[in-house]
């Protein structure tokens, strides 16, 4: 059937059916990922990511990249091999920020009222072209999975750093020594939120004295390398492209 | 037509514009804030709130009010809700249209969750600073790890002025004083918006070419190689090179921007001292407890013992923030919220209750509160008792609390 | 180049018809955010008290109309796909398939479009919410909206998009190959996520309310979250579909050799 007459008069019309395919292909890929992904992400390390006053040295650093290198290891699984498109975690990264930061600012903002210094989401592009590129000049998995899974980890911390470190400044407040965040945290009420659900350093890595995060993006590092493993071959999995006769 | 359909959708885009803004704009009056919700005996079973003040119910953006009282945790202390040892004083209030400047149990400072203890009675104050304009519901409200929120009685509050005329600066250490409303924004926003160009320029270089079928179909035949050019890489190492420069540059500037930073500040704060309330020279047993459902009445027959020296009379009955008064013996000058205040909700049947004797008093507490506030629903409750507290007063003017947690009976005739 | 032989008249037709694309991408822009302004002005005045007359008529009275609808539209869209589905698609002009694939990708944009907006905007939105007031109903407007509109809505446009798929194209004939797998898990995955509602009201209700978005209650949000993963394997059926209609104007006859274009090499 449709192998043997042409759908198309020309090459000059192939091409710009394909390009059409691309610009909505780009648009669904992006968007489909940027819901599924962003609701795994704020399911799994959300509130570090909602609150200045969760984004400390030790919780967050661990747990962003670990959670977070599932999906670009997935995509980058079928798009890399199937397409040869060096951009997986990249998308990735851009789908769940642009969904962080619309909700961040109409909603956090705007329906509720808490400062966007305050509800900022965690900057990741850096770690996500970090993984690119590393797939890209390497054409290994396994090579991404070792440096760039290592390099998505070391790097949260000091990638964010221009963004939290200002929040980071010492305040003595009442008699007692707050960070501005901390402060941030104190003053604008979250009424369904109280103070002991976060999830920060509580001083319990006491024997490497300042060196928590190091010590922290060092060992999501390792735990990004094994995810990232085990999400490539669940990107593959998601890749089949199977019919079934019977459900 | 196609004319027409453009200015459909360009009219609907304006109008959803002009909603969205309007939505934003809105000035709001918020309702309660769920407490009616939790199951009647858990809000008469655990944080009892009493003599409560707030300083004015009507002020300005940037103004501070103040609420101040004193809450028993009480000893009937249901099993549903873990004992609360970790506790955060909280305020509810529906988002940051107030800001929380100073919060204290006791004289203790409380930004952080403390330990509180079951049986004890403890001071608090709360200051908060207006923030956005609108008619707001107040409460304090205590959240206790695994319990949950526990919210106090709420007050009506009107924020008068803008929000944008709110101001909030805090001096750091390192002796700048900042406005918390916008400190560091710009940063935020430089930064982010940088990473996500950059992001972007990562895709539109790639997607300059075609970006999928053909793709596909040269992977296909074996020539994948063919699609990432020598310059590809080059523009690959770049990119990788200017990210790592970039991160390492970035952090070398904030550090020696604010080279005095503290990690976040977190643990429970112990040693918050109750009060000592003398102890009650009154001694009340409850023989029956019924709850009339018709009547939205409770019925109580109590066997009060006076071991003071002067006589005493039963003037409030409280219980899950309702107060029922005795209107024989006092009234509330406090300006509590009127919804949960039933002034004539007490009648007390037997009178006076002399030194060394022992009586029976009737007590009817009557109020469309019980229904209003789903305290009825305590019937249908899986741990039907109720907990309250009495309030006598003597002949002296001198009040003694005493705490009752007894079961509750319906009657349905 | 090969001739066309499809129908003249229909070759008139854009393979593209961007008044349907626009129609798709517009229609649930302008209706969320008038969405977003009924909640803006109905959260904070009628959806803080449950048990408020005028939550029951703000909210519930919204719940139960929006119930309605999605069943009626559900029923309506869905019936109106199969019962217009091609019987004879071996007789299917290439340049009316192309079209069709095109009007496909709509279809894809439109449920890309609505994930979106149940996934992302919506439920992160929840998160804003729940963390701001104090949880006293199964049913708060932000889950009103979040999981009783924007979820079904998506549910129903991607099933939408997957009649089409398999009652239209050549290539995910139904008749002949079944149904497509990645199809299946795009659509059904994201699915489930309204059912493991009744997993996150129980816990809800049973741990009690604190707002904690990671607690390990939410994960089967998460789970089936993943199986819109999918859309990898899906894209590459839809590529490929394209390639059969086209592989050889576009990249020649040294590129493209035939066969199914989306499957993996062994």
């Amino acid at each position: 059937m449709s192998t043997t007459t042409s759908a198309v008069r020309s090459h000059a019309e192939a091409v710009q059916v394909s390009r059409m395919v691309d610009y909505l292909g780009l648009f669904i890929l992006f968007f489909v990922l940027t819901g599924s992904y962003h609701i795994h992400g704020m399911l799994t390390m959300g509130d570090w990511d909602f609150w200045a006053d969760w984004k400390d040295r030790r919780l967050w650093v661990t747990v962003y990249p670990i959670v977070m290198i599932t999906f670009p290891a997935a995509v980058q699984a079928v798009i890399w091999e199937r397409l040869r498109l060096p951009w997986g975690a990249t998308v990735c990264i851009l789908g769940i920020l642009f969904g962080e930061w619309v909700n961040r600012y109409f909603n956090f903002w705007m329906w509720t009222y808490f400062p966007i210094n305050f509800v900022f989401p965690t900057a990741a592009v850096h770690m996500a072209i970090f993984l690119d590129v590393v797939l890209m000049l390497s054409g290994s998995y396994l090579f991404t999975a070792v440096i760039g899974g290592l390099g998505w980890g070391l790097l949260l911390y000091p990638g964010n750093w221009p963004v939290v470190g200002p929040l980071h400044v010492p305040v003595e407040y009442n008699g007692m020594l707050m960070s501005i965040a901390d402060i941030q945290g104190y003053h604008y009420v979250r009424t369904g939120t109280p103070e002991y659900i976060r999830m920060v350093e509580k001083g319990t890595l006491r024997t490497f004295g300042k060196d928590v995060a190091p010590v922290s993006a060092f060992f999501s590092g390792f735990m990004s390398i094994l995810i990232y493993f085990m999400w490539h071959f669940v990107g593959r999995w998601f890749g089949n492209v199977r019919f079934v006769k019977r459900t | 037509m196609k004319a027409r359909t453009d200015r459909v959708g360009r009219w609907s885009l304006v109008g959803a514009l002009i909603a969205l803004v309007a939505a934003v704009a809105y000035g709001p009056a918020a309702l309660a804030h769920g407490e009616k919700s939790q199951a009647a005996f858990l809000r008469m079973r655990t944080i009892h709130w009493f003599d409560l003040s707030w300083s004015t119910d009507q002020l300005n953006v940037n103004d501070e009010m103040e609420i101040k009282g004193k809450f028993h945790v009480f000893e009937g202390w249901p099993e549903a809700v873990d004992p609360p040892e970790v506790s955060f004083l909280n305020i509810g209030i529906p988002g940051p249209t107030f800001i929380r400047k100073e919060s204290y149990i006791g004289d203790k400072f409380v930004p952080r969750s403390a330990r509180l203890e079951i049986g004890k009675t403890y001071t608090f104050r709360v200051v908060l600073k207006a923030r956005r304009p609108g008619e707001w519901h107040v409460h304090p409200m205590i959240n206790v790890e695994g319990g949950g929120p526990i919210i106090g009685p709420g007050k009506w509050v009107t924020v008068n002025g803008s929000m944008r005329d709110f101001k909030n600066p805090v001096t750091t250490l390192t002796g700048q004083t900042v406005d918390l409303e916008t400190y560091n924004e710009g940063n935020i926003w430089f930064w982010h918006v940088l990473w996500y160009a950059i992001g972007v320029a990562w895709i539109a270089y790639f997607a300059r070419n075609p970006i999928f079928i053909p793709r596909l179909l040269m992977v296909n035949a074996g020539r994948a190689d063919e699609l990432i050019t020598p310059t590809d890489k080059k523009v690959g190492l770049l990119f990788g090179a200017a990210t790592i420069l970039l991160v390492i540059f970035g952090y070398s500037s904030t550090q020696s921007k604010y080279p005095v930073t503290i990690p976040l500040q977190a643990g429970v704060l112990r040693g918050i001292t109750p009060i000592e309330l003398p102890k009650p020279t009154v001694d009340v047993k409850v023989d029956e407890a019924t709850y009339r459902v018709p009547g939205r009445a409770m019925k109580m027959k109590l066997t009060v013992t006076n071991r003071g020296d002067r006589p005493v009379q039963l003037c409030e009955f409280e219980t899950a923030s309702v107060r029922f008064m005795n209107p024989e013996v006092c009234e509330d000058e406090t300006g509590y919220p009127e919804d949960l205040l039933a002034e004539e909700g007490l009648s007390v049947t037997g009178g006076a209750v002399a030194p060394g004797e022992t009586k029976t008093l009737e007590v009817v507490a009557s109020d469309a509160a019980w229904e209003v506030y789903r305290l009825s629903d305590i019937i249908y409750d899986p741990d039907s008792r109720f907990g309250g507290l009495f309030f006598f007063y003597d002949d002296a003017g001198n009040r003694q609390m005493v705490i009752v947690d007894a079961p509750l009976i319906p009657t349905f005739m | 180049m090969a001739a066309t032989t499809s129908v003249v008249g229909v070759a008139e037709a854009p393979l593209l018809d961007k008044r349907w694309l626009a129609f798709a991408f517009g229609i649930y822009t302008v209706f969320y955010l008038w969405v977003r302004w009924y909640e803006g002005v109905y959260g904070w005045s009628a959806g803080l008290d449950a048990f408020a007359p005028e939550f029951e008529k703000y909210w519930m009275n919204f719940l139960y109309t929006e119930i309605v609808l999605e069943v009626t539209t559900a029923s309506l869209l869905w019936g109106y796909l199969w019962r217009t589905r091609d019987r004879n698609l071996d007789a299917l002009a290439p340049r009316e398939e192309l079209r069709r694939n095109m009007t496909h990708l709509i279809w894809l944009v439109a449920y890309a479009w609505a994930i979106y907006w149940g996934a992302s905007y919506f439920t992160e939105q929840d998160g804003t919410w729940h963390q701001t007031i104090v949880r006293d109903t199964d049913f708060t407007p932000s889950h009103i909206i979040e999981f009783y509109l924007s979820y079904p809505i998506y549910i129903i446009t991607g099933y939408a998009a997957m009649i089409y798929a398999h009652t239209r194209l050549p290539y995910f004939d139904y008749r002949k190959k079944g149904l497509s797998l990645p199809y299946l898990i795009t659509v059904v995955g994201p699915f489930m996520i309204l059912p493991n509602v009744g997993l996150n009201e129980w816990g809800h209700t049973f741990w009690f309310m604190e707002e904690l978005f990671v607690a390990p209650l939410h994960y089967g949000f998460v789970f089936f979250g993943w199986f819109a993963l999918s859309i990898l394997g899906l894209l590459l059926q839809v590529f490929a579909s394209f390639a059969n209609l086209m592989g050889r104007e576009l990249c020649g006859e040294s590129v493209y050799r035939g066969g199914d274009a989306a499957t993996w090499p062994e």
